[in-house]
């Protein structure tokens, strides 16, 4: 499975200069969890309503300050080609629970560890229903296993 | 910011004692320059996509380093 196949979710951006209390708004109103933070369109950050709780409202920063001051730089991203086990190895990787989703230089969307974890459920059932197998007939082969007579001293 | 391939990347520690990560572009995506550049990370040799932030600098190939975003 590529990573555009579970990239059904569009990026909600906002500029680098708007005030929290507007992003707080956006969040709300787009009912997502994180925003990219934009500078001329480009993505410069990322910044979540953890962020905006745990690095804002707790050290007592203004809801007219900007959003930029709150965000996590940088922006770790993943060609929408790419297949869905590198988009795990990124989560492990650099700790993060989104993802942005890039066709070219477009950011087409982002994608959360939730929606990874929906998307491949149905293959991580069988790999569980495997995994489930193996652990109860750990020696399962074509002949039955030998049964182990433990005779009395 | 712009960039070019082969010019080194770099992204300076947020907090005291926390090491500034280098790396390679290996790929320029974006218009111009522009990003996402695919940056190979020299202490771990991984590449990844990345969108630089505005605590990350550019040294060009043999030349004097420029500013960020």
């Amino acid at each position: 499975m590529r990573v555009r196949d579970m990239t059904w979710r569009a990026p909600v951006t906002i500029v680098a200069d708007a005030t929290i209390s507007a992003a707080a708004g956006l969040l709300a109103e787009q009912g997502v969890g994180a925003l990219v933070v934009v500078d001329d369109e480009v993505p410069i950050g990322i910044v979540t309503d953890r962020d905006i709780v745990v690095r804002g409202i707790a050290k007592g920063v203004p809801c007219d300050g900007r959003i930029d001051s709150l965000m996590s730089t940088g922006v770790i991203a993943l060609d929408a080609d790419e297949e869905v086990e590198e988009l795990f190895g990124v989560f492990a990787r650099y700790a993060v629970r989104r993802v942005p989703i890039v066709e070219g230089a477009a950011v087409v969307g982002v994608v959360t560890l939730d929606d990874a974890m929906v998307s491949t459920v149905g293959t991580l059932s069988d790999v569980v229903g495997t995994l489930a197998a193996q652990i109860a007939f750990p020696f399962a082969r074509d002949e039955p296993p030998t049964p182990v007579v433990i005779e009395n001293p | 910011m712009h960039a070019q391939v082969g010019d080194e990347l770099v992204i300076v520690g947020h907090r005291v004692g926390e090491p500034k990560r280098v790396g390679q572009i290996l790929e320029v995506r974006g218009a111009d320059g522009g990003p996402p550049y695919l940056v190979n990370w020299d202490e771990s040799g991984r590449r990844t996509l990345l969108f630089p932030g505005p605590d990350c600098t550019i040294k060009h190939l043999g030349d004097a380093e420029e500013g960020s975003t």
